[in-house]
């Protein structure tokens, strides 16, 4: 029997060991880092819409290499609670500017990150985008986000809010080039 | 004697729903001649053949969770769903043991006994990011019957041989295909710098121009 008992306690350390490795070896962590956002800026304008953009910083702050498979944008912006434009929004790498709306999975490694330039697009269902925006409210817009790393792949969010007073100060400051 | 020269050809993103043959013929025929090579990205040929998974399509196993931690991070296996898609194919307990003996062997300084023993698709599948948009969120498993497709390419294009090749830009070059004739060591030195470019250029298909007459002989 005591065969049988150093086999047990061996198959123990063995599972504590590998447990333990796992445990400090840890995964990858991505991190949209919306404070350090860019504030939107107008990048085209017509008479019945307007585009914005805006540059989030993103790291992966994790011990692990990860890979973005899939990022995007949900806006939230309901007729109840304000009518006058349609929205659509979407992002794409700073890198690798697209303007599909897909985002080709890409691996970073630990300690290493990028940004996203999100851009939202305003059309005045009265067709006149400007005189609409003046009584534009705040809009939560969520960057999604799929990772894969050494664990299951996952998808989380992060918000950040577009709000009505630097879509104004966009609009009075006229159209940017810096982002795009 | 005309020199070895490289040609990529570029195609249009080639899906499951085409034949590989098909689309090599309507892409490269018309720069194909009788002593040339045509190589083909094995990778191209598993996505026509429909070898290719969604990581949101495997379920993954308690082994696949713990064996994936110990690959390192370069290694397709090294994300669990890597390591489900060779465990699916290859079996669980042979890349188990495979793993056991290649830390082992890694002891006593032997490499690579691991990817010998766990199968050959522990060596060829690509994980998510391998392969070019559509295809970047899946993973790709290496092509089945890799050398009667070059056959068949052969046979079609009448051309002197064909290969189905992997190859990357870390100067690895695996022929994973071949027809008679073609020699693969020779081959490996020709792609080295990986003419295929990286995954979005779309140049799936390169054609060794002049083989029979230079590269052919030099490795007689």
């Amino acid at each position: 029997m005591i065969w049988l008992g150093g086999i047990i306690v061996g198959a123990a350390l063995l599972a504590l060991a590998v447990w333990l490795y796992i445990l400090r070896q840890g995964d990858a962590h991505f991190e949209f880092v919306v404070d350090r956002r860019t504030p939107f800026a107008l990048t085209e304008l017509t008479t019945q819409r307007a585009v914005f953009t805006s540059r989030v910083p993103f790291v992966n702050n994790g011990t692990q290499d990860g890979t973005i498979m899939d990022a995007f944008t949900r806006h939230h912006l309901p007729c109840e609670q304000f009518d006058g434009v349609e929205v659509a929004s979407r992002l794409h790498l700073e890198t690798a500017v697209r303007d599909d709306g897909y985002f080709e999975s890409v691996i970073f490694y630990k300690g290493t990150g990028s940004a996203v330039v999100v851009t939202v697009i305003l059309t005045a269902k009265n067709g006149d985008i400007q005189a609409t925006l003046q009584d534009m409210v705040d809009m939560p817009v969520d960057i999604m986000y799929q990772i894969v790393a050494r664990s299951e792949w996952y998808i989380h969010k992060t918000r950040m809010v577009m709000t009505s007073e630097e879509i104004q100060q966009a609009l009075a400051a006229g159209i940017s080039k810096g982002q795009g | 004697m005309s020199a070895v020269e490289l040609k990529p050809v570029r195609t249009r993103i080639v899906t499951p729903q085409n034949n590989i043959v098909d689309v090599i013929e309507q892409y490269a025929k018309d720069d194909v001649e009788p002593g040339d090579v045509v190589c083909v990205a094995e990778s191209v040929v598993a996505i026509t053949q429909g070898r290719l998974t969604r990581p949101e399509d495997l379920t993954v196993c308690f082994l696949a969770r713990i064996l994936n931690r110990f690959i390192p991070q370069a290694g397709s296996m090294s994300s669990v769903y890597g390591m489900q898609a060779v465990m699916d194919v290859e079996g669980k307990w042979r890349v188990l043991w495979a793993m056991l003996v290649g830390a082992l062997a890694k002891l006593v300084g032997k490499d690579g006994v691991f990817y010998q023993m766990a199968g050959r698709q522990a060596a060829l599948v690509d994980d998510v990011t391998g392969t070019m948009p559509p295809f970047d969120k899946h993973i790709v498993y290496g092509p089945s019957n890799a050398s009667q497709v070059a056959e068949e390419i052969r046979q079609r294009l009448g051309c002197f041989g064909a290969a189905v090749t992997d190859v990357n830009d870390l100067k690895r070059a695996l022929v994973v295909g071949i027809t008679p004739g073609v020699d693969g060591p020779t081959l490996c030195r020709i792609l080295i710098d990986n003419p295929f470019g990286n995954a979005s250029q779309k140049t799936p298909i390169v054609i060794i121009k002049n083989y029979a007459a230079t590269a052919g002989e030099a490795a007689k």
